[in-house]
This record gives C-alpha cells, sequence and structure tokens, in this order.
C-alpha cells in the first residue's frame, strides 16, 4: 500500500488530491440518502483527521498508543478555554490547543517510549487517564469539572461565523491539509525511517539511527494531528465534554483504526467513518451499540488484523487471480471452468507492485 | 492531624493497597508467564464484583466468597483455551488489541445484563460495624481485606516455591526459553496459569467490590492503576507488584487526608516520579522485559 | 596506529567471566579474524564493540574515539558497521529500501527531521543503492519485500545495507554459518572483493578454510582470554591454540 504510495507522480498525486476534495466537500449532501444526517460528515472527517495521525505513529512504527485521547482532550479543551474567555478568533484557538497538545506530547513521549511496546501502552493509557482525573477535580475551576466546558461562542473565520456548511468546509480544509502533509510524510526519508522502526529496531540501532528520536519525533505528529482533531472537535460542538479526556476517545481511535487498517493512512479515515456512521444508523434501533461495536471489532482484530483494507486487497488478488486463471483457460481453450487458480509466484507478485 | 486519624489513614492505604496487589499479582503472573498484557483484567474484576454482588445478595456472603473465585478460574481457562492461546504467536499489538477488545465486549455484556447504574454491594452487616482497635475505631471489613490479601501473597509465594506448577512458573518468568527444555506440557501449565490470575481478580472483585462500588467501567478504573503498580514494581516481579501496590494505596490514603481532589491523580503522579528515576521499575531486570 | 584498540575488557554476568582482560589491535586495512571455541566470548566481544553491552572494565577506542560510552547508533556513524550471526534486516521493506535506510543514515546523520523530502530528490541516493546491491550479487527482485529472501541473499542484502554506510571497520559475525559449500565460496568470494577495497575487517568464524584464506591477523579466544594473537602461520603452528581446540580441528 505504502510502497505504491511512495512511487505516485506529482500528477497522479494531484488527482488524488483533487478526489479527495471533491469527497470531503460533497460528503455532506451525500449522508442524508444513506441514512445519516450533513453534520454527521463533519464528525467523520474530524475523528478521520484523528485516526490519520494515529496511523503515522501506530501503522508506522508499531508501537500501539492507548492514550491519544490526551493530546485531542488537551488540544479540545484549550481551544474552548480560549473561545469562552478571550475571543471567537478560529485560528488562534486552534493554533494553541495544537501547540499545547504538541508540547505535552514530546513530553509523554520522551517518558513512555523508552522501552518496548508493552510497556507503551500501558503508560500513555495511564498517563491519559491521569489528565482525565486532574480536568475533574484538581483543575475544575478551568475545566468546568463534570459538566465541561459549556457555553462555547460559535467561532468566527475573519469574521464569518463557522456554522453548518462553513464549519464543514473549514474542517474540510484542514483535513485535507492533514492528508496531503500524511501522504508527503510517508514518502519523506522521515516515513522510511518510522517503518524500518516497526521491521526490526536493532538493525536500525545498528545502521545508526537514534531510534528514540525518532519514535519521539513521531508520536508528537501524531499528537499533533490528535491535537488539531481534537480543536476542530471543540469548535463543531461548542461544548468540551470530559469524555475528550477518557480513555473511551483513546479506544474509539483504536477501534477505527483497527477496523479501517493501520498503516494505510486511509485505511483508518475509513474506519472513522464506517464506526461514526453504523454508530449512527444502529443507535436508532439498538441500545447495544456498543456491544456490537465491541464485536466488530473483536472479528476484525482475530480474522482481519489489516482492516477493511487488507479485506479490499484480498479481493482485488482474489478477483485478479479468477481473472488471470480464466484468460488462461480461454487460452488453453481446454480446462475446465472454476480450476483452482495456480497461484501466483510471490516473486512475480512484488515485481508488479 | 493527630497520630490515631493517620494510623487509621495508613491502614485504609493498605487496604486500597492489597485489592491493587490481588489485581496486580494476577496481571503479573501473566505476563510473567504468557508475555501478554491482559487488558480484559479489569473486566475479570468486575465479573467478580456482580457475582459477589449477585450470590451475596440471594445465598450469603460465604458462598459468594466461595464459589465466585472458582467461576473466574472457569472463566479465565475458557478464554485462554477460547481466545488468549491464539495469540501466542500474533504481534504483541494484536495480544493487546484481543484484551483490549474483551474488556470492551464483557463491559458491554454487563452493562446489558446489569444496566449501568452502581450496585449497592454491601459487606456483612457485621464486618461494618466499626471495632476499637486500641489506635481508634475501625471497620473490620477493611481488616477482613488486608488479612485475606496477606492469606493469599502466602499462599501464592508457598504454592511458586514447593509446587511443580510454581517451578513451571518460576521458570517461565525467569526465562521463557528454558520452560520449551524443560519437556512439560506448557500448555496446560499456561492454561492454568490464566485461570489462577482470573482468579486472584475474582477475589478481588468478591472483597474488593463493597468498597469501590460495582458498575461496568469500574473495571477500566482499577484496571489502569493496577496496571502502573505493575509497571512500578517491574514487569514480571511480584515482591515488586507487591511494594509497588502497597506504595500506591498509601499515596491514594494519604492523598485523601492531605489535599482530596488529587487523590485520583496521586497514582500517576508517583508513577511518573518513579519511572524517571528508575526506568525499568523498582525491581525490574532486563531477562523479563528485554 | 591501529585503527581499533581494545584495551584490559572485562565482562562479567552472573558468576561467569565472558571477556577476561582482553587486548586487541586491528591495523586499518587489515583482515583479522577473532576465532576459539564456542563460548570463548567472541559474540560479547563484538557486543562490546558494537556498543550493544558495556564491558566492566576496559577501553575500546576507535580512531581515536572512546566506544564504551556511546550508544550503538553513534558507533555506527562513526564507521564502524556489524553483519549479525542471523541475518538482522527489515523484513517487511523492499530490497531497494533495505539498503535506502542505511544510505540516508549516512547522508543525514543519527537523526534528520526532514519530513517533506521528496522521493525524486533522491534520486542518486537510490542509484548508489542499486549499485551497491549489484555489488553484492543482489540485482533483482529490487522491490519484493526482503523477507522472502533465502537465507544467504539475507545475509548479501544486510552486508549491502552495511556496506551503503561506507564504514571504515566491518564486522562480521560467522558470515557462513548455515551456508552450504556453493554460497560460502560465493561469500568468501564477496569478501575478498570488498578487501580490495581496504575496508579493515573483523571476522568470527568456525570455518578454517575462510578464516585461513581470508585473514592477514589472527586473535584467538579461549574462556574470555587471548591465548594467541599474530599472523596465520604463526597461530597455526601455536600449541596452545591446538590445545584450546581440543585437537579436534587440525588447523
Amino acid at each position: 500500500m505504502i510502497a505504491q504510495l511512495r512511487n505516485a507522480s506529482p500528477r497522479r498525486e494531484a488527482v488524488f488530491m483533487a478526489v479527495a476534495a471533491v469527497i470531503l466537500i460533497a460528503l455532506p449532501w451525500i449522508m442524508p440518502y444513506i441514512g445519516g444526517y450533513r453534520e454527521l460528515a463533519t464528525r467523520i472527517l474530524i475523528w478521520g483527521i484523528f485516526a490519520l495521525g494515529f496511523d503515522i505513529l501506530v501503522g508506522f512504527t508499531g508501537y500501539l498508543s492507548f492514550g491519544h485521547a490526551a493530546f485531542w482532550g488537551i488540544g479540545a479543551y484549550c481551544s474552548g478555554y480560549y473561545l469562552l474567555h478571550a475571543n471567537a478568533n478560529a485560528l488562534v484557538a486552534i493554533l494553541i490547543g495544537v501547540a499545547v497538545a504538541t508540547a505535552v506530547a514530546i513530553l509523554l513521549g520522551y517518558l513512555t517510549l523508552r522501552r518496548h511496546g508493552i510497556y507503551f501502552a500501558i503508560l500513555t493509557l495511564a498517563f491519559a487517564e491521569m489528565f482525565y482525573y486532574a480536568a475533574l477535580a484538581p483543575l475544575q475551576d478551568w475545566t468546568g469539572g463534570d459538566n465541561g466546558l459549556t457555553g462555547i461562542r460559535t467561532p468566527e473565520l475573519f469574521g464569518v461565523k463557522l456554522d453548518g456548511d462553513e464549519m464543514h468546509y473549514f474542517v474540510a480544509a484542514w483535513t485535507l491539509l492533514a492528508i496531503y502533509f500524511a501522504r508527503r510524510i510517508a514518502r519523506s526519508p522521515f516515513g522510511l525511517m518510522l517503518r524500518a522502526i516497526k521491521s526490526n529496531e536493532t538493525r536500525l540501532q545498528s545502521t545508526g539511527v537514534n531510534v528514540y528520536r525518532y519514535k519521539v519525533t513521531a508520536f508528537a505528529i501524531s499528537g499533533l494531528y490528535a491535537g488539531l482533531a481534537g480543536t476542530l472537535y471543540a469548535l463543531y460542538e461548542t461544548y468540551v465534554p470530559t469524555e475528550s479526556l477518557h480513555w473511551t476517545t483513546s479506544g474509539e481511535v483504536v477501534i477505527m483504526s483497527v477496523i479501517g487498517g493501520f498503516g494505510t493512512l486511509i485505511g483508518p479515515m475509513i474506519g472513522a467513518g464506517i464506526v461514526l456512521y453504523l454508530e449512527n444508523v444502529l443507535s436508532a434501533s439498538t441500545e447495544q451499540w456498543l456491544l456490537i461495536q465491541g464485536l466488530i471489532f473483536m472479528f476484525f482484530v482475530i480474522f482481519l488484523p489489516g482492516g477493511v483494507m487488507e479485506g479490499l486487497q484480498r479481493l482485488a488478488d482474489w478477483g485478479r487471480k479468477r481473472h488471470e486463471s480464466a484468460t488462461e483457460a480461454e487460452a488453453r481453450g481446454a480446462a475446465p471452468k472454476g480450476a483452482s487458480a495456480p497461484t501466483a509466484p510471490l516473486r512475480q507478485r512484488s515485481q508488479k507492485g | 492531624m493527630d497520630i490515631g486519624s493517620l494510623a487509621l489513614q495508613l491502614l485504609t492505604g493498605l487496604q486500597i493497597g492489597a485489592i491493587y496487589v490481588l489485581i496486580a499479582l494476577g496481571l503479573t503472573l501473566i505476563f510473567g508467564t504468557l508475555g501478554v498484557a491482559n487488558f480484559a483484567h479489569g473486566a475479570l474484576f468486575v465479573i467478580g464484583g456482580y457475582l459477589g454482588w449477585l450470590i451475596s445478595s440471594t445465598t450469603g456472603y460465604w458462598a459468594a466468597f466461595i464459589l465466585v473465585p472458582l467461576i473466574l478460574f472457569g472463566i479465565g481457562v475458557i478464554l485462554e483455551r477460547g481466545l488468549i492461546q491464539f495469540f501466542y504467536r500474533r504481534p504483541v499489538t494484536d495480544q493487546i488489541l484481543v484484551t483490549f477488545g474483551l474488556a470492551l465486549v464483557i463491559q458491554e455484556i454487563l452493562r446489558w445484563i446489569f444496566g449501568g447504574s452502581t450496585k449497592p454491594f454491601p459487606p456483612p452487616t457485621w464486618a461494618l460495624i466499626p471495632v476499637d482497635i486500641g489506635i481508634g475505631y475501625y471497620p473490620p471489613w477493611r481488616l477482613i481485606i488486608v488479612a485475606v490479601t496477606i492469606a493469599i501473597v502466602v499462599l501464592l509465594f508457598l504454592l511458586l516455591r514447593y509446587t511443580r506448577f510454581g517451578l513451571v512458573v518460576r521458570a517461565g518468568m525467569h526465562d521463557p526459553e528454558m520452560l520449551r527444555f524443560l519437556g512439560i506440557n506448557v500448555t496446560a501449565r499456561f492454561t492454568l496459569v490464566f485461570g489462577f490470575g482470573a482468579l486472584l481478580a475474582g477475589i478481588a472483585g468478591v472483597i474488593g467490590g463493597p468498597t469501590t462500588a460495582i458498575y461496568p467501567e469500574v473495571g477500566m478504573a482499577m484496571l489502569v492503576p493496577s496496571f502502573l503498580v505493575v509497571v512500578i514494581g517491574g514487569m514480571g516481579s511480584l515482591p515488586g507488584a507487591i511494594i509497588a501496590g502497597i506504595l500506591m494505596g498509601e499515596a491514594v490514603s494519604l492523598a485523601v487526608l492531605l489535599y482530596p481532589p488529587i487523590s485520583q491523580v496521586i497514582v500517576y503522579i508517583v508513577a511518573a516520579v518513579i519511572l524517571l528515576w528508575r526506568p525499568r521499575g523498582l525491581f525490574g531486570h532486563k531477562g523479563v522485559m528485554g | 596506529m591501529a585503527l581499533l584498540d581494545v584495551g584490559g575488557v572485562t565482562k562479567r554476568f552472573a558468576g561467569l567471566t565472558a571477556l577476561d582482560n582482553v587486548d586487541l589491535k586491528v591495523e586499518a586495512g587489515s583482515v583479522h579474524s577473532i576465532i576459539g571455541p564456542n563460548g570463548a566470548g567472541k559474540s560479547t566481544l563484538l557486543n562490546v564493540l558494537t556498543g550493544s553491552i558495556k564491558p566492566d572494565r576496559g577501553s575500546v577506542v576507535f580512531d581515536g574515539h572512546g566506544l564504551v560510552p556511546l550508544q550503538p547508533y553513534e558507533i555506527n556513524q562513526l564507521g564502524v558497521a556489524r553483519v549479525f550471526q542471523s541475518p538482522e534486516i527489515f523484513p517487511e521493506l523492499s530490497l531497494l529500501d533495505n539498503v535506502m535506510v542505511a544510505t540516508f543514515a549516512a547522508r543525514d546523520g543519527s537523526y534528520k527531521l526532514n519530513l517533506f523530502e521528496h522521493p525524486s530528490r533522491a534520486g542518486e541516493l537510490r542509484q548508489f543503492a542499486e549499485e551497491v546491491l549489484v555489488d553484492v550479487g543482489l540485482e533483482e527482485h529490487l522491490t519484493m519485500p526482503a523477507k522472502h529472501l533465502s537465507r544467504g541473499d539475507k545475509r548479501r542484502l544486510e552486508l549491502a545495507v552495511c556496506l551503503a554506510h561506507r564504514p571504515r571497520l566491518l564486522l562480521l559475525d560467522e558470515p557462513t554459518a548455515g551456508m552450504s559449500q556453493t554460497e560460502t565460496h560465493s561469500t568468501v568470494e564477496l569478501l575478498r572483493k570488498i578487501s580490495a577495497t581496504g575496508m579493515t575487517k573483523i571476522i568470527i568464524e568456525h570455518d578454517m578454510e575462510v578464516v585461513f584464506s581470508l585473514s592477514s591477523r589472527i586473535t584467538v579466544l579461549h574462556q574470555g582470554r587471548v591465548i594467541a594473537d599474530g599472523p596465520p602461520a604463526q597461530i597455526r603452528e601455536d600449541e596452545a591454540v591446538q590445545e584450546a581446540y581440543l585437537g579436534g580441528v587440525h588447523l
């Protein structure tokens, strides 16, 4: 997937971004036809940014964080606090939220990335919970405690109130930027280093690379994305619930990413769309949406750990194989239909990829 | 603040720590032998709490105390055979994801069955009336929790030191490679270890439930500090888990006394300080964590 | 002056002395073999040289730099590369990307925040990486994930990753272990070709034929001590060496 992405030509990249832009902008108009509502599209994009940044850390380096609620929540609280107490300037609110979230991410990265995966997963979970409980009691004068931050004014951009469709365009612009930069990072030497971390840290160390610093940087970038998504969420909801810092928020982005497919950038965004869409559709008819979500998640972890993207890939391979065997059979003119397709040798396949 | 109330508060810290210790011992046993960080361990604790509430309110508390750990052992065995065992050879990330998914599913099933509200799970009445213990009046229930935990810890150490099962577990915690050379049916022991860890979570649920209150999300609320106890004790170290557990319990308890708003944050602050000072935890060594 | 100067290195593991006051001088341009029975401390010595194990005592000086306090990646950046006993490559990355990691590390140092560099800018590096791959005999399937290679080819790829960094000292841990006769032969040829470039090498090897055909100097380790050190002809005659190998191997 990423290998293909690395080789894309500038023209193909421009086409990709143009198509992405059309889809992002058209989403609110599509939603009502498939059982959603217009604002659901905006929510999907915001969570999509979150999941996209999360993939730069988890999908590329293989370090699974259970604490990204911290950066989402801190971004949301900071920008919400600004809007509540200063003025309605959306850009300043975002800038403040993102800056604080990224700074905290660098700090937590230094603390949690010293050792391997299990340790990292536990510590990120723990420190995010620390922020949750801190917001709940000791900092309640600033965070509003249990109530969260309420009564946030509608943000403005150069005098235009960001509400409804305007808000969607605003979020869509950020989403496009987020996608563009994530793809640039994926293709850069930096992205290659991150994939090398996932593949073999020992080799990377012995190849003269300061693995720890790359990991902290990847963590900070994903924290920046999470912070951006969190600030947009606060702007969009004009409300910051305490759940923004809760582990369920971290869990949500993990679930979305797994369902979509880690390491593919676009997959986790699709995962965000699937989860939010299903939640919207199923919540109407059942109270057990969270149980269903948990079961879907388990299904993917057990049977299709590469998520929807892996599923699509397998379907494509299967389809191509069928096509190949069909044309072969035609060429020979004798073989019966449905004969088992010869498995394509790995080398042949990889030469194409 | 007088000495007496400080002493009582320290005793409460010991009791809070005892529950952390019971959960953390199960976590560290499972991690040390199977190499799996069990994110569903808090969910097992809640199952223990709900079953304790159910059985004690119908049959009586003693029945709950005997039955709940046994049922949890059974649940642990089923989970290991039915799910966890297929993940030993999969990437660490998948192991974390599957136990996390399990935690979510168990939590939601419990919510479905019992509803989202808090269940009143009172201990037996006689255990609630404070008695004079020399330094002041204190509810016997909390003393019982400490006593049971001490008994469990002693039993656990005897089990690990003097039985063949214990030998395998210790060997596994010391050096997983070694197990393969011992020519023992490792699989069966793994199942037992997971079941045993679940049993400990069950005990924690049935004796700790009355102090923590029982609702679906309490599992994760207990899991996170317990995980921290395991990490700052040194992952895979049993004495480390015990000492760290007590330390955390006391930290919480003293925070309640001195500045209540930070009582839920203090464990994380203590953990951060310890990990900055000793990244491998108090009793961590290179062998177990790599 | 020697390129690498190891002085009095001692390392104990829980009661076992893996390295006991080891001295070693490796001259620039030489091919220096370290031999000895299993458990003699050869791999521990390599681990000390590359910084993954810190010695209890002693010094390691490479080209004027003390290596003991340095991290493995810093030691590599100074020009010390290592081929491991069981090939350490990036299994999920393509052959070309495996080598590209090393070329970027050589160009950018141990860390560089070049998040947005476009792949087209790395054309020259890519060409160089391809050349290195051709040098080690891997000119096909450059975009195939490395995990599909045979064991021998993985070793070649690892060698390419090391060479792409243009190291001044190359450490090889049993480069022919587990290889067939033909593979061994072609590996020896390859190593000889690299030696022709004047690159200094330390080789740990069990195959005495390989050792004596490549080495300009040999150090013999036994139970963590250096028991002999000298040119191949001298080692061949050394009685202590014969003794250490218990007569099992005729040098």
